[in-house]
This record gives structure tokens, sequence and C-alpha cells, in this order.
């Protein structure tokens, strides 16, 4: 185990000297790659020194953390509505297939006409891509039900809701939250998206103006800050599935 | 549609001229053809027969189970304990080929889902689960989660669920059919304890003759489709039985293979 972060360390330790060795030589041009101690430079300035990304982290983190739980909440209540009424179900279906279709950044320009230059419209964007990855896990969930189980409590004289409760929606839970933990990291992708267009705060508006104004250090700070925060967030969501399904 | 009769004959199961047919019109496949037969309280009745001759039909039946799932179209006479079938009765524990544990609750929780959905008290659920388990042997495996079973043990605490329930009929629909052949013959063992002990009436749907013969009270044999009833044999063999001590039973291997005959017969129609 130490051995494996250790492996890791030295990696990663010698890439960053690499880079940074690389960037004074004149190897790689700091202005189109930025160098790691400008990275570092930025970074401690946004968050230490200045403190003024923490604004840009919090609204980048609201914007996903609200368009991930409306969208999940709706996407759940819709599959279980579908699971209720199929017929609704069925007509439904190809509209949803055609919405799903729509790359829903090309509809951020709408949403910001819609809902504002603020966080409304990062949310709906985050909303939009969130929903239908959940929906579509929270539909298969509820098929991948086990046959023999309906057949068992028919036998037993189990009434709809205790075949809900007790047998198809823990059936579904494990389907359901890979597609949680998809959501999570598509809405963080969404507001993200959705502030690089065009936004008063959050980490994607940053990132334009940064990108605008050839701060080359700051671009790939950030980068690597969204990177690690999608990881932070995946990390987490394995851990509750581990600790929710442990009988898997 | 089979109706159900107070016939007051202190039956258990009564079927007559029952007839099921799949499907409709040209298309019309018939699946059980003009059967009868009764079952006393507290006897085991083994149905055996080729695959396809409708001795599930007839098992799905008698739980209410044929008319919404299959769209099968009974007619005649068939009754349990003087009323009519109909699904979730009380009267009947149902045990499935496929252990269908639920994989997420332990062989403790797995064990009183039966009862759980027949509302009985949680108190009285877990002390009757846990009795159980004891007695088909997973005593030490009460919170292990089904991944972690054998297929046998999975088969066990299904055994358990099944009985945990307290109905005076049990209706079994091969349930050792996907075992191997030691682990069949220990379960065998397992089930006629728990059925010595309790005085169910069951009716025991098997291919394996040998199981049928060591199981039963009586063995009813089916034909090849369309089923019908050819043979209803009594097995006379003493109480209380053991798996392993009737393979060297000489009377044991005149039945099987009186059995044996009637079954070809079956298959040729």
């Amino acid at each position: 185990m130490t051995r494996r972060w250790l492996g890791h360390a030295a990696f990663v330790v010698a890439l960053v000297a690499l880079w940074e060795a690389a960037a004074t030589g004149g190897l790689l041009d700091p202005t189109f790659f930025g160098r790691p101690s400008g990275i570092a430079a930025y970074l401690w300035k946004g968050f230490v020194s200045e403190g003024k990304l923490w604004l840009d982290l919090g609204y980048t983190l609201a914007g996903a953390l609200l368009s991930f739980v409306g969208g999940s909440v709706c996407a759940v209540a819709a599959g279980l509505l579908f699971m209720l009424f199929p017929a609704f179900h069925r007509s439904a279906e190809p509209y949803l297939t055609l919405l799903n279709a729509m790359p829903r950044i090309a509809l951020a320009p709408l949403f910001l006409l819609w809902f504002g230059l603020g966080i409304g419209s990062k949310i709906a964007v985050g909303f939009s891509l969130t929903f239908f990855i959940v929906l579509a896990a929270t539909v298969a969930g509820i098929r991948s039900v086990n046959g023999d189980h309906l057949v068992l409590s028919r036998t037993l004289g189990a009434t709809p809701r205790q075949v809900f409760s007790k047998v198809t929606l823990p059936s579904a839970v494990p389907v359901m939250f890979s597609g949680l933990r998809l959501g999570l990291i598509f809405s963080l992708l969404g507001v993200v998206g959705a502030e690089l267009l065009a936004a008063e705060h959050g980490l994607g508006q940053t990132l334009a103006y940064l990108q605008s104004t050839f701060n080359m250090d700051g671009v790939m700070g950030l980068l690597f800050l969204l990177a690690f925060l999608g990881l932070g967030v995946t990390l987490l969501m394995n851990r509750l599935e581990r600790r929710l399904l442990a009988w898997q | 549609m089979p109706r159900g009769e107070e016939t007051g004959t202190g039956l258990a199961i009564e079927i007559a001229d029952l007839v099921v047919r799949f499907g409709s019109g040209a298309s019309a496949v018939l699946a059980v053809d003009h059967a009868s037969f009764s079952v006393a309280p507290g006897s085991f009745v083994s149905l055996v027969g080729p695959s396809g001759c409708g001795k599930t039909t007839i098992l799905n039946l008698l739980a209410g189970l044929l008319d919404a799932a299959s769209q099968g179209s009974p007619a005649g006479r068939a009754s349990v304990l003087g009323k009519p079938p109909r699904p979730g009765n009380p009267d009947i524990a149902y045990m499935l080929a496929r252990d269908s544990l639920l994989p997420w609750r332990t062989a403790l929780g797995n064990a009183a889902y039966g009862m759980e959905v027949r509302n009985v008290p949680a108190a009285e659920r877990e002390a009757r689960a846990k009795g159980l388990l004891e007695r088909v042997g997973l005593g030490g495996f009460m919170d292990k989660y089904p991944k972690a079973l054998s297929h046998g043990m999975r088969q066990r605490c299904a055994l358990a669920r099944t009985f945990a329930l307290d109905s005076p009929v049990l209706l079994m629909d091969e349930p050792f059919g996907a075992l191997d052949a030691q682990t069949k013959l220990q379960l065998e063992d397992v089930l006629i304890d728990l059925c010595a002990a309790t005085a169910k009436t069951v009716v025991f749907v098997t291919h394996d003759l040998a199981e049928a013969v060591a199981l039963s009270d009586r063995v009813i044999v089916m034909s090849a489709r369309p089923g019908r009833i050819v043979a209803d044999v009594a097995i006379d063999l003493p109480q209380p039985r053991s798996v392993r001590a009737l393979q060297s039973d000489p009377r044991f291997h005149s039945l099987y293979s009186r059995l044996w005959t009637l079954l070809e017969q079956g298959m040729t129609p």
C-alpha cells in the first residue's frame, strides 16, 4: 500500500520537475503551457494570500450540487411514475430520447436568456444533463428486478406497496447508484461549461477570463483543480456505495 | 375458471376434471387434460412426468398464479383446504426451483421475508426464522448475505423461509432440481425432518423418480403433453425414512423401476 503511494508520488514529482525544467530551458513555452511553479503561485494567491478563488469555487460547487439534487430527485420521481404508469412511459419515451439527444451545452445560450447571467442558468444546464442520466439508470434499475422475487412475493400475497418497498426499490438501487455517480460528475461539467460561456462568478467564468488574457498558469491551475474536484466526488460516491451496498 | 367447493370431505387438496389450455383458437396448447386427484391432510404427494407435462402448471393453479401470469384458461374444479385457489393464500407456502433469496437481506432477513409480507409480528418473526435456520443447519450463517452462501446453503435458507410461514399446505416446484447429487440427498433429509415435525400437506413437483419415491406417500405419474394422469402409486416404505438408508433397500428399487416403466409408457402416446 505505502509502496504504491510512494510510486505515485515519485512519478508525479518527476513529471513536475521535468515540466519545470522544460519550461525553464525553453523546450516548453510557458506562454502556451504554463509552468508548475507559476501554477502553484497562482493557486496560492487565489486560495491563500488573496483568497479570491473561494467565491468562484463556492458558486461552481453550489451550482453543481443544486443541479445534481434537483435533477436526481426529479429523475427518480419520473422513473417511479413510469413504473406505476407504463403507458405514460411508452408515450413519453420518444420525446425524452429527442430531448436527451440535444447537445445540452448548445442550449446554454438559451438558458442564459431565460434564467439570466447568474447561477440559475448554470443550474439549468447541469439539471438537463443529470436528469436524463439518472432517469435512464432508474428505469434500468427498476427493470432489473428478478422475476423469481416477484413470483415469490405474489405467492406470499404481497401488496403492490410491499412489492415496491421490499423488492423493486432495493433491486433498483445498485443501478440507480451508478447513475447518480455519473450524474454528479455531469452536473459539475454542465455548470462549468455554462460558466465558460457567460457568468458573474464561478470557476468556468474565471477560466474563460484567464484564457482570454493568456494567463496559462491560471488556466492550468483551474483545470487541475476541476479534475481533482471530479476525482474527489467519485471517491466520495464510491465510499458511500460500498457502505450502502455491502451485500453486493 | 375452477370453482372451489366446500366439499366437507376433509381433503387438503382436490382437483377434478382439470383442463388447462394456453393461448386461444387454433394456436391453443392443451397443457393439462382432464386431471383429477386429491391429497389427504398431512400427506406428501409427488407429481412426476416428462418436462412440459403440466406438473408445474397444476402447482401454479393451486397457488392461484395461473390467471394473470400466464393467460392459462383452466376448466374443472380445484380447491385448497376447501377453498378456491387464489394468489397470496396464507394456507399455502410456495417454494420455487431457484432459491429466490433477496441478495440485500441476510440469511435471517430472508428466512423472515415471507412472514414479514404476511404481517407476522417482528419478535415472533425473528424467533421463528432463527429456530428454522438452526433446524436447516444455518445457525452459524444468520448474518451472512446470499452471495456468501453455497447453492445448498441458499436452498436451505429458502426451506427455512418456506417452513417459517407455518402454512398447512406446501407447494414445491423442483426445489432441489438445480443441486448436485450429494447436496440434494442432504437437503432431502432436511425436508423429511422438517415435514415429520410439522405434518404438512405437500405437493412436490420433480422429474427425479428416486427423489419422488424417497420423499412421498404417493407418486402421481403424468404423461407427456397434453398432461394426463397415468398412474397413482402408493409408496408404502416405512416411516421415518432416511434417504441414504433407502439407497440399499430393495423395496425402494422395485418401486423406482415400477414408476420408471409407468413413466416410459406415458412418454409414448
